[in-house]
């Protein structure tokens, strides 16, 4: 071949080397439309826990559970998730929520649409109650006792969470401390993931002060440095999570889950990995008298803890 | 007709190159760009929509667990704002689709094109019929489980469109700068153009011959004023038009312009290629101009030569030719043409085979060939057949070689020598009558003693025998026969001059005629009339009377023979030439006249054409011994001139006839005026 051949051939190359394109395209006729109509969902009974962390974290950490008790009761459960506290307390009281986890402060309000309580958790501590932690950044050097937190800016979880919120209010309704105290009392935004959202207001400067129920920290270990977090007090504990069925749910039913509820030892590897997983250390009988403590927290501070009350 | 490349101007080609070397650059630029950016483009869209729609599918982990709709159209709506984002849609576990960003109804089509593969994304290249899409697939994943799956549809015409702005942009920006470069490029090319075309109109001028104007720029300062040099010999001092390192001489310039690359007066002085060239062309005129005069010069010479030449060939008689190696004629001189009767043009080219007749032209060529071959010169004498009389001519071939040696032609001369070979001829008759004459006049002395006694002895026994008788007759006839044989014997004396002459001044026309009035009787029985037309101033010459009488008689004798039975008329002439000393007679008879192979015979002793014993033929050789004697000379003109008897009845009688010339000199100086010239037809 001759020199001018070679050159023609390199010049004309990189033409012939981009035209067309290099894979296949499959035909779509986007002509034929039609709405589509969402299949119905079988008969289950509903499970939600109280969306105090991002609805994945909740599925996560029930997901096993869930299992578990189909596995030993041979029901259909299926978990839902409520966007806010507040749905959460509404879908129990319309009965969207068959068996309903959620904290002492939201029991308390669905205990008055009809809910009751049958049984309660074992915090990871081990014990069967909880408190919220009233947090601040290492560096906030202003702020050394409860006392420093008037004038401040508080975050707290949603006006319905116990330990993120109520909790810590009774905590600084015993110190003297009233909610216009503060320079400004906010809760964490958006749906899910409250008390991570909290932690992270405080991490990143935006708010003085935060609340979060004990345990939540750790939620973030592997995400940000807690050793920038203070935790400036404790409050009170009080009863733990609790397992309440809507009003109107078959008793029978409920006692089969409460059984094999109750049948979870933390002892037995399966079962911790479950209860792990769900963070509880176990699960034990409760009735609604156990509960009276919050409602009492719940009166001294004012709170409306009828159905429909304050959003 | 789109003219030819080479025959557009060199401006347009400029801006024609420019254009193209423009859009050499630009088009495939464009192209390598649009594609670069295409590729690219493409890979940012897959990145992009890969992010996009693994971002959406995590987002909407909360939404799908909880079947937030409302949450779920809201992400899809946002994304469906954004301009390339063609679509976006979800679907629940079971492939159903919970929401889209379509209006009027979801493709069904769309739902079972594309899906995750092995738990990760997976892209799909989709063809609508108006656009290309790229569908991305991305698997919602909670915890391991899957519960759903995120779509989106980037529009990859969108994003080849703003390739394809892109690669506008370049064309239409390389176009505007092609716009731009036009407008020097013009100029440049205007002012290149302008000196090309100066030096064109110079070229012309030295075309036309004028070779003295200048198309380089003069210089500010000569070579010698920047080196401060003195050598006022060189061509190159002084000299602010010329370059010194065109000009000067080989021994300052050294090996040209090679060698002047540091020296100040080229740095100064040295211009651009164009500049080179029309100094260049300068150096070429002048030299040209020199080349020319003395090209000139060695013409006029050459001419001038070749004029000597020309006029020495054409002024020789000699019939000079050359001719090539293949005998062809290169060069013929007048004489040759004018012999062959043809132009010498007519004659260049030509073969003797052509030029000559046809039994002449191949043996000449075949000479030709001989000498050729050989190599050697050739010299022969060759006798041509002409109108009137042969013709002999002296021919030399010389060859003709080039430096080597070879043969590369010949030069032929040819001289006429007719009339030398007649002379030849002439000298040759001469030697044999001489010989003959000696040969007869011994002959004759010797018998003449004898005839003499037998004659002698003849009339003594006559007295011897009676009158009457038998012998006396015989003795006549012996006597009779004898003075026959005397008469010959004095003849051929005579021939041979061995008679005695008696020459005495003598009337010329008396002697005529004396001759004729002895004849005229005779010869009147024979039906023929004698004219006679003779000099009335009656000329005296100095000659033998009877013997010039014994001529007039002969001669009126061969033409009483010659008009034979038939009779005819007889012209004597006589005419005095004082000029010339001579006087001329002439004798014509109206007789059938004399072929042309006897003439040159009938003066030769003992020729005749008459019957055995009625004549001697020794009558016109003795005339012509008899004339010569006197100095004179005797002629024949046969057929008569015409005209000759005009003044004469000739009873219509047109024989050619003959008619015999005798010139004899006067042997004193006449005093009679006459005609100044004899001349046959006056006469």
């Amino acid at each position: 071949m001759r020199r001018r051949e070679f050159l023609l051939t390199g010049l004309l190359l990189p033409f012939f080397a981009g035209c067309g394109r290099d894979e296949d395209a499959v035909r779509v006729d986007l002509s034929k439309r039609q709405e589509p109509t969402m299949r119905q969902q079988p008969k289950a009974v509903s499970y939600a826990y109280l969306p105090q962390y991002a609805h994945t974290v909740s599925y996560e950490r029930h997901r096993l559970l869930l299992d578990y008790l189909s596995r030993a009761t041979g029901l259909t459960l299926r978990q839902v998730f409520p966007d806010t506290f507040e749905e959460h307390v509404r879908m129990v009281e319309r009965g969207e929520i068959d068996i309903s986890f959620s904290n002492p402060f939201a029991y308390i309000r669905m205990a008055a649409s009809g809910a009751r309580a049958f049984a309660r958790i074992i915090e990871p501590s081990g014990k069967p109650d909880f408190k919220s932690q009233i947090i601040c950044r290492r560096d906030n050097t202003a702020l050394a006792s409860l006392a420093d937190c008037r004038g401040k800016r508080w975050m707290a979880v949603d006006q319905s969470s116990a330990g993120g919120y109520i909790y810590a209010l009774g905590e600084f309704y015993d110190n003297g401390i009233r909610r216009s105290d503060f320079a400004e009392i906010t809760f964490a935004p958006g749906p899910g993931g409250k008390q991570e959202k909290v932690v992270l207001a405080v991490f990143a400067g935006i708010c003085d002060v935060g609340s979060v129920r004990d345990g939540a920290l750790d939620i973030l270990r592997d995400r940000i440095d807690l050793g920038q977090i203070r935790v400036l007090a404790e409050s009170k504990a009080y009863p733990g999570w609790v397992y309440c069925a809507r009003q109107g749910f078959p008793p029978e039913t409920t006692a089969r889950i409460a059984q094999a509820f109750f049948s979870l030892n933390f002892e037995r590897p399966d079962d911790a990995v479950i209860l792990t997983t769900a963070g509880m250390r176990g699960i034990i009988p409760a009735v609604d008298a156990d509960y009276a403590s919050v409602r009492r927290l719940a009166d001294k501070l004012g709170l409306d803890t009828t159905v429909g009350g304050d959003e | 007709m789109m003219p030819q490349l080479s025959a557009l101007s060199f401006r347009t080609k400029i801006n024609c190159g420019i254009v193209l070397i423009v859009g050499l650059i630009a088009i495939p630029l464009a192209y390598l760009t649009w594609r670069a950016a295409a590729v690219s483009l493409q890979e940012e869209t897959r990145k992009r929509g890969l992010v996009l729609s693994e971002n959406l599918a995590m987002r909407i982990s909360d939404p799908l667990l909880s079947m937030d709709l409302l949450r779920l159209k809201n992400m899809v709506d946002e994304l469906d704002k954004v301009d390339d984002i063609s679509y976006a849609f979800i679907l629940d576990r079971q492939g159903s689709v919970l929401v889209h960003s379509f209006t009027g109804g979801f493709p069904v089509a769309l739902t079972d094109v594309n899906a995750p593969r092995d738990g990760k994304p997976n892209i799909r290249l989709l063809d609508t019929g108006r656009e290309f899409i790229d569908d991305f697939a991305a698997p919602v994943v909670i915890v391991g489980t899957p519960f759903g799956t995120a779509r989106i549809g980037l529009s990859r015409t969108k994003a080849e469109a703003a390739a394809d702005r892109l690669a506008l942009m370049i064309v239409f920006y390389s176009a505007a700068a092609m716009v731009v470069a036009l407008a020097p490029s013009t100029l440049f090319a205007r002012r290149v153009t302008e000196r090309i075309n100066r030096l064109k109109l110079h070229a012309e001028e030295v075309v036309k011959g004028n070779l003295d104007p200048r198309a380089g720029p003069p210089a500010l300062r000569p070579c010698s004023a920047i080196l401060d040099c003195d050598k006022k010999l060189c061509p190159a001092y002084g000299d602010k038009n010329r370059r010194c390192w065109l000009t000067a001489s080989p021994d300052q310039r050294g090996d040209g312009p090679e060698s002047c690359r540091d020296c100040p007066v080229y740095r100064e002085q040295k211009g651009d290629e164009i500049q080179d060239l029309a100094e260049t062309f300068d150096v070429m005129a002048v030299s040209l101009k020199t080349h020319l005069d003395e090209l000139r010069r060695t013409e006029q010479v050459l001419t001038r030569q070749e004029r000597l030449l020309r006029t020495i060939l054409d002024a020789t008689p000699d019939l000079v030719c050359l001719l090539d190696e293949n005998s062809r004629y290169l060069a013929v001189n007048r004489a040759f043409a004018a012999f062959l009767g043809q132009s010498s043009e007519a004659i260049v080219g030509t073969t003797d085979r052509e030029v000559f007749p046809d039994d002449e032209g191949p043996d000449m060529h075949a000479q030709n060939r001989q000498v050729l071959a050989a190599g050697r010169p050739s010299h022969r004498e060759v006798r041509l057949r002409r109108p009137g009389a042969p013709q002999w001519l002296h021919i030399v071939r010389v060859p003709v070689t080039d430096r080597a040696g070879r043969v590369i032609g010949l030069l032929r001369t040819a001289r006429d020598v007719t009339q030398l070979k007649q002379f030849q001829e002439q000298l040759i008759q001469s030697q044999k009558m001489e010989s003959i004459g000696k040969l007869a006049g011994g002959v004759a002395h010797e018998i003449n003693t004898p005839l003499g006694v037998i004659l002698g002895y003849a009339q003594l026994l006559q007295e011897d025998v009676p009158a009457g008788s038998q012998i006396l007759t015989d003795l006549q006839t012996i006597e009779k026969q004898a003075k026959v044989c005397r008469k010959i014997v004095a003849d051929l004396l005579g021939f041979s001059r061995q008679a005695e002459s008696a020459k005495i001044e003598m009337c010329f026309n008396n002697s005529l005629m004396e001759a004729i009035s002895l004849v005229r009787h005779a010869l009147s029985l024979e039906r023929i009339v004698i004219a006679a037309d003779l000099d009335e101033r009656m000329p005296i010459i100095y000659g033998d009377p009877e013997k010039l009488k014994q001529v007039w008689i002969n001669l009126l004798s061969n033409a009483s023979d010659a008009l034979g039975s038939r009779g005819g008329t007889l012209l004597v002439r006589s005419r005095l030439f004082v000029d010339q000393q001579k006087v001329t007679a002439w004798f014509a008879d109206t007789g059938p006249g004399i072929s042309s192979e006897n003439q040159s015979r009938i003066f030769d002793p003992f020729f005749t054409t008459k019957p055995v014993g009625q004549g001697t033929g020794l009558g016109l050789s003795v005339s012509f011994g008899i004339i010569k004697d006197h100095g004179g000379v005797i002629r024949v003109e046969t057929p008569a001139p015409e005209g000759f008897f005009d003044a004469l009845v000739t009873n219509g009688d047109n024989a050619p006839g003959t008619v015999f010339i005798i010139d004899l000199p006067l042997d004193h100086e006449e005093t009679l005026g006459g005609p100044q010239l004899a001349d046959l037809r006056e006469a």
